[in-house]
């Protein structure tokens, strides 16, 4: 369960607050944090941040780690404090040619890299994860505040009373289960998967249009050709097949270019966007662009390219032979 | 009589006003003669071609291949008689541009039930009657017009027909190329026992036609020989 002021995302809680969590009827640990998102390009509203600092007391990582370790060579920090010292995700790592024993720089302070995490979790790779006193002294100043509490209960099935106990008895918190959690995040995840279906079927429908006007074009540009076929006496479903046949091609090949450059651009989009390196995308490239999607994206493009020949197909064989005979193009 | 006319005609609408492409056109062409219709540009021969090819429909008149009357067939009934009975040359080749030489004249064939051997030997035997064994593999885009011309005389003759319509075939082509083609189509036309209509505004062509037309205003009339040549 995790603890967090109002307002939920943002707000600050004193320290102290933990004894007082921890005395709660059902609490059997509460561990303080620190977490501050960072985002890049700060005039632009970013939905996932590029990096997040985590500040945990030392000898409490596991609880924000899990069994997650460190590269070899590395080291957690220690709780001392002016020894400014930070573990970091592998996609930071990368991205900022950071290795254990390399020095960075957060706010004014010189921090040195004690280890690496070897993870392949999305908030893991991005996260400098350091003593919360560090990070007090970084975000606040001073060593008052905190701005979550991960509390682990004596038993999860009691998770709603504990959590309804924690806001009566300490005001200006909320004490949010995963389902609670979950229940924040989904209206935002709605909202993203809305607009996500809305551009992806209108950019689907543009692309079906030009697939529509690629093979009429096409057949235009080539009424010569087919009026040829029909006046040798080529039979119309052998002309209707080749049509159909030949549109349909030109949507596998194009809807295959189109997966390939599509994904490329979008990575390079998202890796310009995040600063995060072109490199990292293409390992997990199948996590980024799933095959089921590209597979979807190759039938119904080739289906709809099939009734775009059939269109065209028709066309062409209302054609007036005699005039098209005569066309000068 | 291979080809017979009667009375065909074929008008336009053009504005408010009817134009008449062809006439009440009856004309009789003898089976493997050479035909040549003369007449300048607009004049109507393209148009009496396409209806005697079946490509275009009268507006009134009939149109007798070997005595049947063919105006009236389904689509499908004159798609068939042109593929088995009529070969087509026309202007501007009107090669498939993908396709080599041989493909080209392959093409007609592979509607058959010849085997794909056959089809092949038949297509490599006519590029070779017309000259071109050795450029059996260039795309229309690699040949010269004179090379054009002659695949697509050897793609009307695959099927054997009994027909060939050329329409301006010359018209494409300088001098001495366009003389080798009629010469060509003249011989192919005695060798085959096949009947050659060339449509044309080529004196050349009637010098060595059996009987020549001339048309004007879609209005024909014969100038030299006979329709039992």
């Amino acid at each position: 369960m995790v603890v967090q002021a109002f307002p939920v995302v943002g707000g600050n809680i004193p320290e102290n607050v933990i004894d007082r969590v921890t005395q709660v009827e059902g609490v059997k640990t509460a561990v303080p944090m620190v977490v501050r998102f960072g985002y890049q390009v700060e005039s632009v509203i970013q939905l996932v941040p590029t990096n997040i600092s985590i500040g945990i007391p030392p000898g409490n990582w596991s609880t924000l780690v899990g069994e997650t370790p460190l590269k070899p060579g590395g080291q957690w920090p220690t709780s001392t404090l002016d020894k400014n010292e930070v573990v970091v995700g592998p996609s930071l790592a990368t991205q900022l040619n950071i290795a254990s024993g390399s020095k960075i720089t957060m706010g004014k302070r010189n921090l040195t890299v004690t280890g690496i995490l070897d993870t392949r979790s999305a908030l893991l790779s991005r996260a400098i994860i350091l003593p919360i006193q560090l990070a007090q002294h970084l975000f606040y100043g001073h060593t008052m505040w905190i701005n979550m509490i991960i509390i682990e209960l004596e038993t999860t099935e009691a998770r709603e009373e504990v959590a309804k106990r924690i806001e009566e008895e300490i005001l200006g918190l909320k004490a949010l289960t995963a389902q609670e959690r979950n229940e924040i995040v989904e209206p935002l995840l709605n909202d993203i998967d809305t607009w996500n279906i809305g551009l992806s079927s209108v950019l689907y429908l543009l692309s079906m249009i030009l697939v529509m006007m690629v093979a009429l074009i096409n057949i235009s540009e080539r009424r010569r050709d087919f009026a040829t076929l029909d006046a040798i006496g080529t039979p119309k479903r052998t002309m209707f097949r080749m049509v159909v046949t030949e549109t349909a091609f030109i949507g596998l090949i194009g809807s295959l270019t189109g997966i390939f450059l599509g994904s490329i651009t979008a990575i390079f989009i998202v890796s310009v966007y995040t600063e995060i390196p072109l490199a990292l995308f293409f390992t997990d490239l199948l996590n980024f662009v799933p095959p089921l999607f590209m597979i979807t994206i190759l039938i119904s493009t080739v289906i709809v390219s099939a009734i775009a020949g059939i269109i065209s197909a028709i066309a062409t064989l209302r054609m007036n032979v005699a005039e098209m005979l005569r066309a000068e193009y | 009589m291979i080809i017979r006319t009667h009375e065909l005609t074929r008008t336009y609408h053009l504005g408010g006003s009817i134009i008449p492409a062809v006439n009440k056109v009856s004309v009789r062409i003898a089976d493997a003669s050479f035909v040549s219709i003369l007449g300048p540009s607009g004049s109507g021969k393209t148009t009496l071609l396409n209806l005697i090819g079946l490509i275009d429909s009268p507006t009134s008149g009939t149109i007798y291949f070997d005595d049947q009357d063919v105006s009236h067939l389904t689509s499908k009934e004159q798609r068939h008689l042109r593929l088995e009975n009529i070969g087509f040359v026309f202007q501007t080749f009107n090669l498939l541009p993908t396709l080599t030489a041989l493909e080209n004249v392959e093409f007609p064939l592979a509607m058959t039930k010849l085997s794909q051997d056959a089809q092949r030997t038949r297509a490599m035997q006519l590029l070779t009657k017309v000259g071109l064994a050795h450029r059996l593999h260039h795309r229309p885009g690699k040949l010269s017009t004179g090379e054009m011309q002659r695949v697509a005389i050897a793609r009307a003759l695959a099927n054997n027909p009994r027909l060939i319509l050329a329409d301006e075939p010359t018209g494409d082509l300088d001098t001495d190329t366009g003389t080798e083609i009629i010469q060509l189509l003249f011989n192919l036309s005695r060798k085959h026992k096949t009947t050659v209509l060339v449509a044309t505004h080529d004196k050349r062509v009637a010098e060595i036609a059996d009987v020549t037309y001339f048309i004007q205003d879609g209005t024909i009339s014969r100038l030299t020989g006979t329709s039992d040549n």
